[in-house]
C-alpha cells in the first residue's frame, strides 16, 4: 500500500486544479511505451562509438546504457551530444576564432581563446550537464508519450569545467545602465537563412552569478568538437539548454527579445507544479525551464543484469539536483514498501553528481524492483514515478527511478 | 609492435581536440520505409534533420504528426508546398504512426 502523503496530496490537487482550468477531461489509459527503434552505435569524432539517435544534427548518447552512472565524472568520449541546427561548421581556426561581446557595453571585446586563457583568471567547477528533455520517455509509463525523442536516462552528465566567470567578462566590457538582459548564440546554423537561430537570453542578473562559466577545459582537456569546442557556457544547476555550444557571440540587451528557442521550445506549463493533465496539448502558458530538479538515475544494475542467489552485489548511481546539494538517497528493494539509506560517496561539490551505493545480499530467487529516491538539502524529494507532474514537451522528468532484476 | 604502438599513438593524439583538419562526420543512413510518397518527406524532412528524428520519437497520432509538421513550416520556415504537408503527414501517420481514437486530444 502506497501511503498518501502531504506532497501526493498537494500534487493531486494542483492537477485537478490544472485539468479544470483547461477544461480537459482525465485521459483514459495510458498508452504503454511503443516498441522502441535501436539507433545504430557509431563512433564520432573524438568518441567511442555511441548510440546516434540522430547524425544530422548530432544526438548520442552513451552505449554502455546505465553504467555510465556507476561514476561520478562521466568522460569526455563518452558524453553526451545533443545539437539543435545541422550547419556545424567541421573546423575552427583558433587564430580566426572570436567571441563578441557587444550591445549595451561601454567597450565591446573580441576575445581569442588565448585571451580567454592568459587575461583572466581561470575557474574550475564541477558540475551536472543534463538535457531538459533528459528520462522523458518514462512519462510514457504513467501517463502519456510526450514529443520528442524518447530519451532514457542518457541524455546527462558530469564533467569538472574550466573556463572564465561569465560576470568577469563583462565586467571587462563594462556593462551600461540600460542593460536588462544578455542574448547568447553559437556557430551551429540552420539549413535555411529563415529558420530560427539556436538564440539563448538570459537575465542580467542571473548571469552575473559567480558560477556561471564560459568554459574552454572539461575534464583536464580541450572541449570535445561536439560538446562546443572551443568554448561553451556552464550554468551550473541548470538544464543544459542555454550551455550554448561553440560560443561565439554574447550580446548584452536593454530588452528581452521574443525567440523560438526561447518562447516555445524548452517550455514547461507556467503555474506552480508546471505541469498538466497528461495527454494535453500545448495549449498552455508557458514559460523556459531553468533549475534543475531533484533526481538519482541508477548505474548498477540495469535490467541485463544477471544477478545470482546469495550474491553480495553493491547497488550504486548518482544523485544530483539544481545545487542545493544531496541530503539523502533512499533505496527500496520492494517497489516502493520500504525504504533504507544509501550510502553517500565523496561530495564533488553542490553541482556535482553524488555518487551513491548500498551493498545487497540477494538471499532469495525471485523478481525485485529496486528503486532510488534523492532528497535535497531544502527539503526537495523526487515525485514517485505514478505521482510526477505531466507536461506535452516532456521536460524535467525526475520522477523516482527504477530497475526490476532477476535473481537467479 | 612498437611501431604500432607509436601509431596508435599518432592517430589518438591527432583527435585530441585542438585540431588542425576537419572532422568527419559520419554519415548515417536511417531506415524509411518505402512507398505512399516517402520520397516527399525525403525530400522536405532531411533538409533540416535525419530521418532518426521520426524513428526515435515513437509512434504518433494523426493530430501529433498534425501539429508536427505545422510546427516545421510555421516556427523553422520549412518550405513545404500545403499538398505536400499532407502527404507528409498521412505517410508519417500511415508508417510511423495511428489514427487518433475518438475523444482523445493531442496524441
Amino acid at each position: 500500500m502506497k501511503h498518501l502523503n502531504r506532497r501526493h496530496f498537494l500534487g493531486a490537487g494542483l492537477l485537478l486544479g490544472a485539468s479544470t482550468l483547461l477544461g480537459k477531461p482525465l485521459p483514459d489509459k495510458p498508452i504503454a511505451i511503443p516498441e522502441e527503434y535501436k539507433p545504430p552505435i557509431i563512433a564520432f569524432p573524438e568518441k567511442k562509438p555511441m548510440v546516434t539517435i540522430s547524425d544530422r544534427p548530432p544526438l548520442l548518447k552513451s552505449a554502455r546504457g546505465r553504467d555510465i552512472y556507476t561514476q561520478a565524472i562521466t568522460p569526455n568520449d563518452e558524453f553526451f551530444v545533443r545539437w539543435h541546427l545541422p550547419d556545424i561548421p567541421t573546423h575552427i581556426d583558433l587564430k580566426e576564432f572570436r567571441l563578441e561581446v557587444n550591445g549595451a557595453v561601454t567597450t565591446p571585446l573580441s576575445l581569442s581563446i588565448d585571451d580567454l586563457k592568459t587575461t583572466f583568471d581561470p575557474v574550475e567547477i564541477t558540475a551536472v550537464m543534463q538535457c531538459g528533455g533528459n528520462s522523458r520517455k518514462y512519462y510514457a509509463v504513467t501517463g502519456q508519450a510526450t514529443h520528442g525523442v524518447q530519451w532514457d536516462h542518457g541524455a546527462m552528465g558530469c564533467a569538472v569545467w574550466k573556463g572564465v566567470r561569465l560576470k568577469d567578462i563583462l565586467t571587462r566590457a563594462g556593462l551600461k545602465e540600460s542593460a536588462q538582459w544578455i542574448g547568447l548564440n553559437g556557430l551551429e546554423k540552420p539549413a535555411m537563412e529563415e529558420t530560427p537561430d539556436f538564440f539563448r537570453e538570459m537575465a542580467l542578473k542571473e548571469a552575473l552569478e559567480e558560477q556561471i562559466i564560459v568554459a574552454y577545459g572539461m575534464n583536464g582537456e580541450d572541449l570535445p568538437y561536439l560538446n562546443g569546442f572551443p568554448i561553451r557556457l556552464v550554468i551550473p544547476g541548470h538544464f543544459a539548454d542555454s550551455w550554448v555550444k561553440m560560443l561565439s557571440n554574447i550580446m548584452v540587451m536593454d530588452s528581452y527579445r521574443n525567440s523560438f528557442f526561447m518562447d516555445v521550445a524548452y517550455t514547461v506549463p507556467d503555474n506552480d507544479c508546471e505541469c498538466v493533465v497528461s495527454g494535453s496539448d500545448f495549449e498552455y502558458k508557458r514559460k523556459p525551464i531553468a533549475s534543475m530538479k531533484v533526481k538519482s538515475v541508477i548505474g548498477y544494475p540495469s535490467e541485463e543484469s544477471v544477478i545470482k542467489k546469495g550474491s553480495r552485489i553493491k547497488i550504486s548511481g548518482v544523485a544530483f539536483d539544481q545545487g542545493k546539494g544531496i541530503k539523502e538517497v533512499m533505496i527500496s528493494l520492494d517497489s516502493g514498501k520500504s525504504w533504507s539509506a544509501a550510502k553517500l560517496g565523496h561530495d564533488l561539490g553542490k553541482y556535482a553528481f553524488r555518487m551513491w551505493s548500498y551493498e545487497w545480499e540477494t538471499k532469495t530467487k525471485g523478481n525485485y524492483t529496486i528503486m532510488a529516491r534523492a532528497i535535497n538539502r531544502i527539503g526537495n524529494i523526487q515525485p514517485m514515478a505514478d505521482e510526477i507532474g505531466w507536461n506535452a514537451g516532456g521536460y524535467q522528468y525526475n520522477g523516482v527511478d527504477s530497475v526490476s532484476v532477476k535473481i537467479v | 609492435m612498437k611501431k604500432f604502438v607509436l601509431l596508435c599513438f599518432l592517430a589518438t593524439s591527432t583527435l585530441l581536440a585542438q585540431m588542425e583538419k576537419p572532422i568527419e562526420m559520419p554519415y548515417v543512413e536511417y531506415p524509411m520505409i518505402k512507398g505512399d510518397h516517402d520520397e516527399v518527406a525525403q525530400q522536405y524532412c532531411l533538409i533540416c534533420h535525419s530521418w532518426g528524428y521520426i524513428l526515435n520519437q515513437g509512434k504518433k497520432s494523426r493530430p501529433y504528426w498534425n501539429g508536427t509538421v505545422q510546427k516545421m513550416v510555421n516556427e523553422f520556415k520549412a518550405p513545404i508546398p500545403k499538398e505536400d504537408q499532407q502527404t507528409i503527414i498521412d505517410y508519417l501517420v500511415k508508417h510511423y504512426g495511428y489514427e487518433a481514437k475518438a475523444g482523445q486530444s493531442g496524441h
